[in-house]
């Protein structure tokens, strides 16, 4: 990989507040045209990360180099090269979503005509055509995100940052913003960078998934990558007539079975990467001159293998986050 | 230019809220006319119970300076009464603010060549009041010595007038300077930098933060839109106080462009004062707390309601550097004095470098981080 198409390169970065390590030595790459996720539970140090990213925040050692620009040196041209959508709304209540988009881009030094053929076709994108000159104070959360995603645009930003795109979002939104998240993948060759506490989110939209907790990273992969470390916990049910002990014992010696059961004609094996072992297992039996009549595959999910790193779910963190936000506490206080 | 796009945002977004500017606009002719009628400089219409028991000659006369004075200066207003109980009692219970009581001696007395003795009962918790009341009282029986010593009293009187050297200001035009003042602060305060510190506590300062927006950019841009907003606001203030109180413009275009720099250089300096204070702030509560406290220490001692030559020694320094002092001193010399630009150059050149220094302050001193 040269060195020109990796888009952020973090080397060791630390940040402290007083004695408390919020992020703590974390060093990882991200490659252009990538979406890269960061999960982690509420308070594992996101938010302080990306905001390390964004020149928002000095790191207390070590270095961060976004679009080939360094954080700390040249916080202005990385300002110019990158989107961010901050985890709390920040577009203002008393414009209108059309002014919010305009002095955006004036702020990035967009030519008026440029503005004005982009900005609709951005709101279009996000669905607020019919809202552009309602003053965002009358917008809902949901809107507002989405007015947001749309700002964040109007410059054509390298590298796009999104810090919990989508938390407190009803599950149709959601979808809205995943779908969006989506469109901007396959349209120009923008790098994507999200935090999530929400493992569907990341499993749905990454390619490459970064677990921190307690400011540390755990694990980093693609999720299929991070599924296929943890051992033998993909299950495997074949439902076979006749099932004979000694095809059992044969299936059990297989280098890839954990362990294996038997229920009268039922079968369950524990397996690693059981989507690409499930045809091995079935070939298996056939040569025993047995048949199978029907198979199931419980896959892991982001969820299991977010337990098996940090010991924890993620649930129940989420739960509260979801309740203060419910409760119409600022956003801010939940970083 | 991205200058332009932070002050078209903050203009837009002022407009947006009419109650901040009716706010903004009223607040400070109110106070004009409370403060104009509440203390007119002397007191006016105070209570005064008179009990007289004397219908001789002198005690007429005294009667009649008394008269005198509630028709005229209208220090007090006189309640005839007949029981000298009545008149002490109510000034006890606060109905009147003093009471007169000439005993039947009184006139015999002055015959004789005695010393006459007209008893006065002063309500002397109101101290402003009795020592008005005391004053006035006082004048009204001298006068009946006058006669015997006319010459000097006399020739005091006529020194007296030939004082006036200006036009007479009266009580309410001489607040006109405190009011532009008062309109210029509450602009500085509620633009400028407080919009900073409501959107870092709306939490949408990083919308901007985040932009390749300079320092200078930020800074300057929010005030110039505050400059613009406050400009506006003091000027309309300026020109209905001067509807209101009358005050006579011998050169209205020399003045009135006098008056203009005056107003948009304490503006500036106010302006960039208020972004070194509150320019890392992320409540408007403490804004609200330090806004109380600075009025006090900034306006009170501007000379805008009491003159400085009247204050001790320490606030006087004081008055040397507070920026509010040069700008009342610069307004009651282009309204009161009918001069311009030059005879205030002084005062111009301390807010010129008080500006200067607070701008290059709020410059350097701001931080783009969020923490
Ligand atoms: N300014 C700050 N001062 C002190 N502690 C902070 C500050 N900002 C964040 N933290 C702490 O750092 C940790 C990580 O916070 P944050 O990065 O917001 O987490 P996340 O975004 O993953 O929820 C939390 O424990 C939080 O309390
Ligand atoms: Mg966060």
């Amino acid at each position: 990989m040269t060195q020109k198409n990796i888009a952020v390169e973090v080397t060791g970065i630390t940040r402290k507040f007083g004695e408390f390590t919020a992020v703590d030595n974390i060093s990882f790459q991200v490659s252009e045209g990538q979406i890269f996720g960061f999960l982690g539970t509420n308070g594992a140090g996101k938010t302080t990360l990306i905001r390390m990213l964004t020149t928002l925040l000095r790191p207390t050692s070590g270095q961060a180099r976004v679009a080939g620009f360094d954080v700390t040196a040249d916080p202005d041209q990385v300002r110019r090269s990158i989107g961010v959508v901050p985890q709390s709304l920040t577009s203002d209540l008393d414009l209108t979503g059309y002014e919010n988009m305009d002095i955006y881009g004036r702020f990035y030094n967009i030519s008026a005509r440029e503005r004005r053929e982009r900005i609709p076709h951005l709101l279009e994108l996000v669905g607020l055509s019919a809202w552009a000159d309602h003053m965002v104070a009358s917008y809902s959360g949901g809107m507002r995100r989405r007015l947001e995603l749309a700002r964040v645009l109007v410059h054509r930003p390298r590298i796009l940052f999104l810090d919990e795109p989508t938390i407190g979002l009803d599950p149709q939104s959601r979808r809205v913003v995943w779908d969006f998240i989506r469109t901007l993948r396959q349209g120009d060759a923008m790098t994507l960078f999200l935090t999530t506490h929400y493992m569907d989110e990341a499993e749905a939209l990454c390619e490459r998934v970064a677990i921190i907790d307690s400011g540390k990273l755990i694990a980093i992969g693609s999720p299929d990558e991070l599924k296929a470390r943890i051992p033998g916990s993909d299950i495997v049910t074949l439902k076979v007539p006749q099932l004979t002990n000694d095809t059992v014992e044969q299936i059990g010696k297989i280098p890839f079975v954990h362990s294996v059961t038997m229920e009268e004609n039922t079968l369950r094996a524990y397996v690693d990467n059981g989507a690409e072992n499930l045809p091995l297992l079935i070939e298996t039996i056939k040569a025993d001159g047995l048949r199978v009549v029907s198979a199931t595959l419980h896959e892991q999910s982001l969820e299991d293998v977010f337990i098996h790193f940090t010991g924890k779910s993620i649930r129940e963190e989420t739960k509260k986050v979801n309740f203060l936000i419910g409760a119409g506490i600022p956003q801010k206080w939940g970083r | 230019m991205r200058l332009l796009a932070v002050i078209d945002r903050d203009l837009k977004k002022f407009r947006r809220n009419p109650v901040v500017i009716a706010m903004s606009i009223l607040m400070p002719i109110l106070y004009l006319v409370i403060l104009g009628n509440s203390f007119q400089g002397k007191l006016q219409g105070l209570p005064l119970a008179v009990v007289r028991d004397d219908t001789g000659q002198s005690s007429r006369r005294v009667m009649e300076n008394l008269r005198a004075i509630a028709a005229g200066p209208q220090t007090f207003s006189i309640i005839s009464l007949k029981d000298q109980q009545e008149a002490i009692a109510g000034v006890k219970a606060g109905i009147y603010k003093a009471a007169i009581i000439i005993p039947a001696d009184f006139s015999r007395k002055v015959a004789m060549q005695a010393v006459p003795e007209i008893g006065l009962f002063l309500d002397n918790t109101d101290g402003i009041s009795a020592e008005s009341i005391r004053g006035a009282v006082n004048g009204a029986i001298r006068a009946i010595k006058t006669e015997y010593v006319p010459i000097r009293e006399k020739a005091d009187e006529v020194r007296l007038r030939d004082i006036n050297l200006y036009a007479k200001v009266d009580y309410f035009q001489s607040l006109v300077p405190g009011v532009v003042i008062m309109a210029i602060f509450l602009g500085a305060l509620t633009t400028g930098a407080f919009n900073l510190v409501m959107d870092r506590f709306l939490g949408v300062d990083e919308s901007y933060m985040l932009t390749p927006l300079s320092k200078m950019d930020i800074v300057g841009g929010l005030i110039i839109s505050g400059l613009l907003v406050t400009t506006c606001i003091a000027t309309l203030i300026f020109i209905v106080s001067i509807l209101i109180t009358g005050i006579p413009f011998t050169n209205w275009l020399k003045q009135g462009v006098s008056v203009l720099v005056v107003i948009v250089l304490t503006t500036l300096g106010l302006l960039s004062m208020m972004f070194v204070l509150m320019g890392r702030l992320s409540h408007p509560r403490i804004v609200g707390i330090l806004s109380g406290f600075l009025n006090v220490i900034l306006f009170f001692p501007s000379g805008a309601v009491y003159p400085i030559a009247s204050f001790p020694h320490w606030l006087q320094l004081f008055a040397k550097v507070n920026p509010e002092a040069y700008a009342v001193h610069a307004l009651k010399t282009i309204l009161f004095k009918g001069t311009g630009i030059s005879s205030i150059s002084h005062d111009l050149a301390f807010l010129a470098c008080f500006t200067i220094v607070m701008m290059t302050t709020a410059v350097l001193s701001f931080k783009r981080t969020v923490r």
